[in-house]
């Protein structure tokens, strides 16, 4: 199988991440935090250890600001809803993911309002004047892509954060695609809460997902209250991170491969995956826009305006039917709305094939991708 | 006399505060605290010499230290 649905989640993960995740079963099997026997401790620092690499890997104050959570998507959640309160106004780009504009569109319900900033490819100025002419006086938060998971485009998240602190607002941003990519520093950019997936670009396994919290200090509601292993006297949830946000039982095997994963980033070197990464989607898009039937929506991508996610489409064909001739080819992609139909609705699309290597796609595999997309006409015949 | 345990929020501040000891020089230890009907169940940072310094040090960085339990000797 030729793998290229890395933005779903990366796929092989590197041996380094399989044999942690193994030793945990072994060697870190008592619950972290709830008890002082020795195997208690050891995974307890274990999972300490985690934190300190993803303080380190993205600028946070301290190791307390690393939250585990199952996804990305449930570090949205908890930072969208433990923010909002009714009357309170949100920002957002054209280009969420459902992750962002599921919980919102149920927060509407209770009288969260939010307003879509235009944002602009490739022209960071005007995409600012989006912000800038979407944020009003009842803005308490803006939540934006790092990086879009249907067509790669790049937001200038450090100079929206420093948009929303002159109006007062806090900054989300989703780094579902860039974390391990692109970097980011949530003290040095200002970014408030930074919510990343440990499954894609940080190489550890599904079930895990990093909030990094640029002020501990600064709380939000919770969206689960439960055990967190400490102050049990008390009925009320703990007011300090990381555990006020982890209640019950961690995922210590899904852990302590996120940290194996963090530890393949940083000894390939983030820079160095990014520009291969880039190198890759470059000669897909070289390649594919010399084809009369492919359909392309972004200019030429390249570094620091596309993370490198690509999408197209044949001429004539629905993505899923030519989604599903790549399959029958051993090629993997993602075809369809990618949880993201704003993103397809500000590009006039209805649906893409979107193509996403990782650290271990070989070129000969995009090779091998572009000489079946090549012989797929346009059209409705039979492929 | 028992030996000074300084109480903190969570195992993670108990572990941060280890760590930042050992960078000053000073030998710590995370340890589960005896429970308490005031403290509940949790963690804290036993440390078997200058623990008035310990506990400047943590509240220094940020580290709350709850309370001061005297760790019973080893049995």
């Amino acid at each position: 199988m030729i793998y290229l649905d890395n933005s779903a989640t990366t796929y092989p993960k590197p041996q380094a991440v399989r044999e942690q995740m193994q030793r945990a079963l072994r060697e870190f099997g008592a619950n972290p935090g709830r008890s002082g026997y020795e195997m208690s401790v050891r995974t307890s620092q274990a999972v300490f250890r985690c934190r300190e690499r993803a303080a380190q890997m993205f600028g946070a104050p301290g190791p307390e600001c690393v939250v585990f959570q199952p996804s990305c998507t449930q570090a949205l959640n908890l930072v969208i809803k433990g923010s909002l309160a009714p009357g309170d106004h949100v920002v957002v780009s054209d280009l969420e993911h459902n992750a962002v504009m599921r919980p919102l569109k149920a927060l509407e319900a209770k009288g969260v309002t939010y307003t879509k900033a235009v944002t602009v490819p490739g022209d960071n100025d005007a995409t600012m004047d989006a912000f800038r002419k979407a944020i009003g006086p009842r803005t308490k938060l803006v939540v934006c892509t790092a990086g879009s998971n249907v067509f790669g485009i790049c937001l200038p998240v450090e100079r929206i954060a420093a948009l929303c602190h002159q109006y007062g607002a806090k900054i989300c941003v989703d780094a579902a695609q860039t974390a391990g990519v692109v970097p980011i520093n949530v003290t040095a950019g200002g970014i408030d809460y930074l919510c990343c997936a440990g499954h894609k670009g940080l190489y550890g396994p599904m079930g895990t997902g990093l909030l990094i919290l640029r002020d501990p200090a600064s709380p939000l509601a919770t969206l689960v209250e439960g055990g967190t292993g400490t102050q049990s006297q008390s009925l009320l949830q703990p007011d300090d991170p990381p555990e006020r946000y982890e209640s019950g039982t961690l995922n210590v095997p899904g852990i302590l491969g996120l940290y194996a994963g963090m530890g393949f980033v940083g000894q390939v070197g983030m820079e160095k995956i990014y520009e291969s990464e880039m190198k890759k989607i470059s000669y897909l898009y070289e390649s594919l826009s010399r084809m009369g039937q492919v359909e392309l929506y972004t200019p030429p991508p390249a570094i620091p305006y596309y993370v490198p996610v690509l999408s197209f489409n044949i001429k004539g064909r629905q993505s899923e039917a030519v989604g599903q001739v790549l399959a029958k080819s051993g090629i993997a992609v993602r075809c369809g709305l990618h949880c993201a139909p704003c993103a397809h609705e500000k590009m006039g699309t209805g649906g893409t094939v979107r193509v996403s290597p990782s650290a271990f796609t070989r070129p000969q595999e995009m090779e091998a991708l572009v000489r079946r997309v090549r012989a797929i006409p346009a059209g409705e015949g039979e492929i | 006399m028992g030996k000074p345990l300084l109480v903190v929020s969570s195992v993670t501040y108990a572990m941060k505060g280890k760590e930042i000891l050992f960078r000053k020089g000073i030998r710590s230890y995370v340890e589960r605290i005896p429970q308490t009907g005031e403290t509940g169940c949790g963690y804290g940072v036993y440390v078997p010499e200058k623990a008035d310094e310990a506990e400047r040090i943590l509240q220094e960085n940020h580290i709350r230290v709850l309370t001061r339990l005297d760790r019973e000797e080893d049995l």
